[in-house]
């Protein structure tokens, strides 16, 4: 059905490696869902960190092995024991009857772990499930799809949806700690951003099978983490009503991918054109592509996109107010660059109609700070 | 941000260097300041890395944890770094003056850590040690639970607009100057300090790209870089468990050596740095009503010290219901003081007020200062009134109570109308307090002609709100923490709780 925009994405992506959405892309749709680039990048599944470094850009994204080691040690010791952990705090912390049945571990069928066998696999287990006959009480690696921008991407939570109570729970396992019953909310928002896009996969599965989703799916996402200063795992619902609805607003109002490609430029691709594993690309040639498509930059990007320090030194070489953030930028409704902001301060430049009252305002701030400037030059 | 803050911000984008957005530095910098820059493990739950410590650029202490996930070495740590702190806190409780509720030191302790990082870094800590015990099979040094909760005071002081007891560096920097970059990049030291003042030979472009390399400017922390994690620190702790478990001193040592001396190349830029910035921060004059607010942390400190003196329990994990809304109206209060004593003190912070029309300022136009009243009680009373013309986009409303920055601090108005008139705004306001009497006016008591003129609104005294004592609560609106487990038992607990592996 998607043949056409496949093809075009595979081109885009070149002779690269398929990339699956992970936590970041998933994070960055929600913090820029208007990017165009990132969209394609993501869509076509390119390798946005090795183009990034290519293009003279190298991200600074990188996980430090203790974080990895503890992570990984964590997730080990909930899952330990036939789940021993996690089935304790889902009943004595959170009070939920989870019944004694088994667990299915879905990270592959038979030896087959290709993603849309996987994800055939699940659904068919998951629906079952839900219609009371499932068998299990634990889905370990189920493989979801979502649809982002008119196109089928797959997930794999590296996580638990358990049925209790008769309804599924999205569980996230993570290594930060809940202290004294908080967590940082800067990391729980990030670790529900997953969720949430998992929680919206599983609702569309289970809507197609002709299933009440919200009432099959909870929006509470159950948060497992350390308690305290220890390694003993502690669980809390966090509420993700609002971060769903506005996630599945987001996807809803995201520009089709199809349209996207078909406004691109015929032949356009990011292959970086590897041999022997270098990437031998010129790479004004990729930093051509890029520019051909649009970024909608700002200062959240650095923490959710490989891109980050690319699009920024594309954004400063334009003198753009993106670089200062939606905070000072939403002052100069309607201007774009630093270069326009000055000129209509100081008058040089005639504002439109849409922009004269916040020229007003503009010329009145900057009539403040002459005044200032004139007063306190050289003090301090 | 305001219209003249964001504008700040692209002049400083557009000359690519940082400007001034105030006049003065409105936090009191100490003489002596105690710099402490936490190090912390990555993914661990506040496990300490290293720390270095010192009142004087010159006076550096390091202490590194060899084996964060070591119990035994986390706790030592805390000692050490105990030691140094409470010993640089006990030597502020010298000079006390005033007598019965009004003694209190002369002078109070300073804490500045990079970022607010630094000060979660110092809040976990606090945590980790205030509950411990000093007997028992999990006992830790005395000085630990000291540490602890002299370190929760000091983090719970911080929270407070306005207060100095705990800075982080980046904001006391970016409360004077703005930069041509986001506030996000700004929590940077390295970033920050590239705008403001560029090492000598370098522009601020190049300066800022080597803020973000991690080889050239280390991050300030708390967390390390991955890459120095994954290439230099994984092997070297690794190195010395090994010489650890096998019982080899000598490779021990040297392990021991090398960890000490790959963390300090990763934490001395960062100390130059601090004491780069505070030096820079030394030469903006610091704000009249600075002194005022200082001497509010100097009660808070004597206080704190006799409640320590007194071997006051440790602060509780969390606040009850009543504690939590006391505290809340507190730091709602204190954060409505310091705005306005910054507008009061400091004409930029005051033109950021103007320009969203909550202050304004400009030229008496016209002035009635004999005007008489019959109060309500039939007196006669002085109720003088001007008029000011102001480009200001006013947006305060009749009756607003109002003091100005530019009269005696006894002077009061009110605010009668506000009337545009030819693109200016004309505001007429009643002078309250400081006229004097029908009788006696008081020479100076109502703005004069032609003068400039600006005000403000009143941030007003208000009582303090009254909550009702914790016993009469109803029950809906205790805190889970407070039912179950009463006090006493928690910090039992506590004291007994794992922190970090055993091995
Ligand atoms: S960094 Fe660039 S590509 Fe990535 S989301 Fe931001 S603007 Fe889009």
């Amino acid at each position: 059905m998607n043949a056409p925009v496949d093809d075009r994405l595979t081109a885009l992506r070149g002779s690269a490696q398929r990339r699956a959405y992970n936590a970041r892309s998933l994070a960055a749709l929600e913090n820029n869902p208007r990017c165009t680039l990132r969209a394609l990048l993501d869509a076509s599944g390119s390798d946005k960190a090795a183009i990034a470094e290519h293009a003279g850009y190298p991200s600074a994204f990188g996980q430090s092995t203790f974080a990895l080691a503890r992570g990984n040690a964590f997730e080990a010791l909930v899952k330990a024991n036939g789940y021993a952990e996690l089935l304790r705090v889902l009943r004595e912390t959170l009070g939920l009857t989870v019944p004694e049945v088994g667990n299915r571990d879905l990270n592959d069928v038979g030896g087959d772990s290709r993603q849309e066998i996987r994800h055939t696999h699940t659904t068919r287990l998951l629906v079952k499930a839900a219609q009371g006959s499932g068998d299990s009480t634990l889905y370990d690696h189920p493989m979801l799809r979502l649809t982002v921008g008119g196109y089928a991407v797959f997930l794999e939570p590296d996580l638990v949806a358990f049925r209790a109570d008769d309804r599924f729970y999205i569980v996230e396992i993570k290594s930060f700690p809940i202290i004294d019953g908080q967590a940082d909310p800067v990391q729980v928002k990030s670790a529900t951003t997953q969720a949430c896009a998992y929680v919206i996969a599983l609702r569309d599965m289970l809507r197609q099978a002709g299933i009440d989703p919200e009432a099959a799916v909870s929006d509470q996402i159950v948060l497992v983490a350390p308690k305290d200063f220890t390694n003993r795992p502690t669980a809390a619902f966090v509420d993700a009503r609002k971060q769903v609805a506005a996630l599945t607003r987001q996807l809803a109002r995201l520009e089709r991918i199809k349209d996207l490609v078909e406004l691109l430029p015929e032949g356009l691709t990011f292959d970086l054109a590897p041999d022997g594993g270098q990437a031998q690309r010129p790479v004004e040639e990729l930093t051509d592509a890029l520019d051909q498509v649009d970024a909608t930059y700002r200062p959240d990007c650095l923490n959710h996109c490989e891109m980050a320090f690319y699009c920024r030194a594309r954004a400063r070489e334009d003198a753009s107010l993106d670089i200062l953030g939606p905070e000072a930028r939403e002052q100069f409704g309607g201007v774009d660059t630093a270069t326009m902001v000055m000129g209509l301060a100081r008058g040089e430049l005639t504002p439109t109609a849409d922009q004269s009252e916040m020229a007003i305002a503009l010329r009145h701030a900057a009539r403040l700070r002459a005044e200032l400037d004139q007063a306190y030059r050289g003090a301090a | 941000m305001s219209m003249v803050s964001a504008l700040a911000r692209v002049q400083a984008m557009e000359s690519m260097t940082a400007v001034k957005v105030t006049a003065f530095r409105h936090r009191r910098l100490s003489d002596r300041p105690l710099v402490v820059i936490p190090l912390t493990m990555a993914g661990e739950a506040g496990a300490p890395l290293a720390a270095m410590v010192g009142s004087s650029k010159r006076n550096a202490t390091l202490l590194v944890v060899a084996q964060p996930r070591n119990r035994d070495q986390r706790f030592a740590f805390a000692a050490d770094l105990g030691e140094l702190v409470t010993e640089y806190l006990n030597s502020f409780r010298q000079d006390r003056r005033g007598e019965g509720e009004k003694s209190r030191y002369s002078d109070a302790p300073q804490l500045l850590v990079p970022n607010t990082g630094g000060i979660k870094a110092l809040a976990d800590l606090a945590r980790m040690c205030r509950f411990r015990s000093t007997t028992g099979p999990y006992a830790v040094a005395d000085v630990v639970p000291e540490f602890g909760m002299w370190l929760t005071f000091l983090v719970e002081r911080a929270e407070q607009a306005g207060t100095c007891l705990l800075l982080p560096v980046t904001g006391m920097l970016t409360e004077h100057w703005a930069t041509g970059q986001s506030t996000l990049e700004d929590q940077n030291l390295a970033s920050l300090m590239a705008w403001i003042s560029p090492p000598p030979g370098t522009d601020v472009a190049q300066a800022m790209a080597d803020a973000e390399s991690p080889d050239i400017c280390p991050p300030a922390g708390p967390t390390t870089s991955p890459q120095f994690d994954n290439r230099d620190l994984a092997p070297a702790i690794k190195r010395f468990d090994a010489a650890h478990t096998a019982g080899d001193t000598v490779a021990l040592a040297a392990a021991q050596a090398e960890l000490r001396e790959l963390i300090a190349e990763q934490i001395q830029p960062t100390w130059r740095l601090m004491w780069d910035a505070i030096s820079l921060l030394r030469s903006v004059p610091e704000a009249p009503r600075a002194a005022a607010r200082f001497g509010r942390d100097c009660a808070a400190f004597t206080s704190y010290s006799d409640y320590r003196d007194g071997g006051g329990l440790p602060q509780r994990k969390r606040d009850t219901a009543i504690g939590a809304a006391r505290r809340l109206d507190r730091l709602e209060q204190a954060l409505v003081d310091f705005e306005s004593d910054m507008a009061f003190d400091d004409p930029f912070v005051l033109a950021d007020r103007r320009s969203v029309g909550e202050a304004f300022a400009g030229t008496v136009v016209d002035a009635d200062p004999g005007r008489v009243v019959l109060s309500d009680s039939n007196r006669r009373v002085l109720r003088p009134r001007v008029t000011i013309r102001t480009d200001d986009p006013v947006r305060l409303a009749a009756g607003t109570k109002l003091v100005s920055p530019h009269m005696p601090d006894s002077h009061k108005a009110r605010i009668v109308s506000v009337l545009p008139e030819g693109g200016t705004m004309l505001v007429t306001v009643e002078v309250t307090g400081g006229m004097g009497t029908p009788r006696t006016p008081k020479a100076d008591g109502v703005p004069a002609l032609d003068r400039h003129i600006a005000y403000l609104p009143d941030p007003g005294w208000r009582p303090a709100a009254e909550f009702p004592a914790s016993d009469s609560t109803p029950w809906t609106h205790h805190s889970p923490a407070q039912v179950p487990d009463a006090d006493a038992t928690e910090s039992e607990n506590a004291a007994a709780e794992g922190w970090g592996h055993d091995d």
